[in-house]
């Protein structure tokens, strides 16, 4: 097995979906390649499958990585033990510096557990990379992107997940493409089986085709508060109402309308934000905006970190001020 | 059938949060409550319990002193039994730290299913439960949303959640551990006779080991703010003064 992972690399594990890599997994192999040109180490690419053969040469071709196929019964779908199984018995004996995965459903299910069984150190939803000679740091957040957190990794192996938009996808040429092994597999697993994979058949709202998007957040505070939110909606033409995750799990919304990455992702002229603080899982639903607003109460909300109009006003007495300036406004220009 | 409710207390949005002078902690103003997928999690034990007998549903959490009122919330909510593993002090706890001293306790305990929240809203982190489940070699899933419990097979039934709107289902072999994402239900306000039993009912203290503090493995180099790359602009005035200034913003863009 030591032959096969070389000394000293960097394994990064895809993420594949009906039969193909996603992109987040070419965003952490692009952490990969610039992790490795500060250490000088080689990425080699990990892909847990029952019939990887092409993805595997086509990304061999594609990145110029070194790719290994494991290929068995109870791999077709992501299932942690099963993946867990297939890793270790490959990376235990490996020496091997980087396990990178995508901060995903599989990579923030499957890192952690990968790290105790490896005794390796384990940072999840790194952002960014801070390198300084031989020593290499990683940045990610903490509440909602309020603090960052600088973190240097001290154990020889190390499990590290990226968090989803942080990295471009890799885009290389290489000259010669990677080599491509296939090892076989046989699972012993007898605790937990992956039986398939569903939609969550939620109610459709059409946000994606709105021009306008008012979404709303926790700092809606109550149900009450319902009205204003439509009533912002209703002054735009071809808008639609959305929310965070936590305005969904308050039962003000039905999850059709939740934007983030669990959600939808959209891209509107202009999205409005009120009383949503911008975790990092509701931002990457919506920051190709092309104009953003945000209504919060708090002067330090991460949401004002990527919006154009900072609006630091309690929502529930604001938006009636803006929608009675609105009649006024809209009165004018009616008899101009 | 027996339980265990992971719990973490976490500072509340609303309170002043700042990085310590030695840059080496953070500090925080304002109150603490219970993490919110965390009370999801509790909230689906207790829903458990409601559909089939369970003999006990305790909740843990590991932490200073402070703590001590979310895990009395728990037995508000209506959880059996609190138990407190007390740490010494404010300093970050790691999440392989957090899962040993859990790991540790529950391994004697005999639990058939443990739930974590998927994430504590402060750190982030989304490690502690698959750790905890690694160290007692339970089967895990995270990002729980739905799950089924058969008894008399031992098998439990689960759906996570994926990225945009898809689901994986596993069936897993009880005992096993699961973090819950919100959403998976609605958590309760307690009842007052719940409330009031709560308040007279002891909880159980354990005291954090020294010697059994796992090594250390990651080191915070240092907090910081983020660097305002915000392109945005901070409309000044009172609140109608900023209404038509929007409006004048959204009109020259032709919004309106
Ligand atoms: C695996 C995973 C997937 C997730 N997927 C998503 C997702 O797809 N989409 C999503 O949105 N979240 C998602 N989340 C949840 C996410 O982490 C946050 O918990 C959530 O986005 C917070 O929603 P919020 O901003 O509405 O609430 P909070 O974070 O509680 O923020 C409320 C904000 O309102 C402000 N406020 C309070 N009162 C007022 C007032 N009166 N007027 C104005 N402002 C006020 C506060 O200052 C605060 O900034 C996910 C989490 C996990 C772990
Ligand atoms: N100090 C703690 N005490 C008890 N449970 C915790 C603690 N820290 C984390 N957890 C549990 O682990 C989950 C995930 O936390 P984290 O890995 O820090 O994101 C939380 O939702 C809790 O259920």
């Amino acid at each position: 097995m030591n032959e096969i992972v070389k000394k000293k690399q960097i394994v990064v594990i895809a993420e594949h979906r009906q039969g193909n890599i996603t992109p987040v997994t070419g965003e952490t192999l692009s952490l990969a390649r610039e992790l490795g040109r500060i250490l000088d180490l080689e990425t080699t690419i990990i892909i847990p499958g029952i019939s990887m053969e092409n993805q595997a040469s086509h990304t061999a071709g594609t990145t110029g990585m070194n790719v290994i196929g494991i290929k068995g019964e109870g791999l077709e779908l992501y299932n942690c033990e099963a993946y867990l199984e297939a890793l270790t018995g490959l990376l235990k004996t490996a020496d091997l510096h980087y396990i990178i995965l995508p901060h995903t459903a599989m990579g923030y299910d499957l890192a952690p557990r990968l790290a105790v069984r490896l005794k390796a150190s384990c940072i999840t939803a790194v952002e960014q990379l801070s390198g300084k000679g031989e020593s290499v740091t990683f940045l990610r957040s903490q509440w909602n992107g309020k603090i960052i957190l600088e973190v240097a990794l001290l154990t020889e192996r190390k499990v590290v997940t990226v968090l989803p938009g942080s990295w471009p996808a890799l885009d290389e040429k290489p000259e010669k493409p990677g080599q491509v092994t296939i090892i076989p597999f046989e699972s012993f697993t007898k605790h937990s089986k992956t039986t398939g994979i569903k939609e969550a058949g939620r109610t459709e709202f059409d946000l994606t085709k709105a021009d306008v998007i008012v979404a709303a957040g926790r700092g809606l505070r109550k149900e009450e508060n319902l009205p204003v939110i439509y009533e912002l909606s209703g002054i735009f033409p071809k808008s639609a109402v959305g929310a965070s995750r936590a305005a969904c799990d308050a039962g003000w919304f039905d999850y059709g309308r939740q934007i983030g990455i669990t959600g939808k992702t959209v891209s509107p002229k202009l999205y409005i934000a009120c009383g949503i603080s911008g975790s990092t899982q509701h931002i990457a639903g919506m920051k190709g905006s092309q104009m953003v607003v945000a209504i919060n109460t708090d002067p330090a909300a991460s949401i004002f970190g990527i919006a154009d109009y900072c609006i630091v006003e309690d929502l529930t007495t604001f938006i009636p001020c803006l929608l009675e300036e609105y009649g006024i406004f809209s009165r004018r220009q009616d008899s101009e | 059938m027996k339980i265990l409710v992971c719990i973490k207390q976490v500072p509340d949005s609303e309170g002043v949060l700042s990085i310590s002078n030695s840059g080496k902690g953070t500090e925080f103003e304002g109150t603490y409550r219970m993490n919110h997928f965390d009370e999801f999690a509790l909230e689906e034990a207790l829903r458990i319990r409601e559909n089939m007998p369970v003999e006990s549903i305790d909740a843990v959490s590991v932490g200073p002193a402070r703590i001590e009122s979310t895990i009395r919330k728990a037995l508000e909510m209506g959880a059996s039994r609190g138990i407190h593993i007390i740490t010494e002090g404010e300093d970050h706890i790691s999440p392989l730290e957090t899962a040993t001293r859990i790991a540790s306790f529950a391994g004697e305990g005999g639990y058939d299913l443990i739930l974590a929240g998927v994430m504590a809203e402060d750190d982030m982190q989304s490690q502690v439960g698959p750790m905890i489940a690694e160290m007692l070699g339970y089967p895990s899933a995270s990002s729980v949303i739905c799950e089924e419990i058969d008894p008399e097979k031992g098998i439990l039934y689960a759906e996570r959640e994926i990225e945009s709107g898809v689901r994986e289902c596993l069936e897993m072999k009880l005992p096993a551990l699961l973090t819950i994402q919100s959403g998976i239900n609605r958590p309760r306000y307690p009842a007052l006779s719940n409330v009031l039993r709560a308040r007279a009912q002891e909880i159980t203290v354990l005291v954090a080991h020294p010697g059994a503090k796992p090594e250390k493995r990651e080191e915070i180099v240092t907090f910081r703010y983020p660097e305002t790359t915000s392109k945005g602009l901070f409309l000044e005035g009172d609140k109608k003064e900023k209404a038509r200034e929007l409006i004048h913003i959204l009109h020259e863009k032709s919004i309106i």
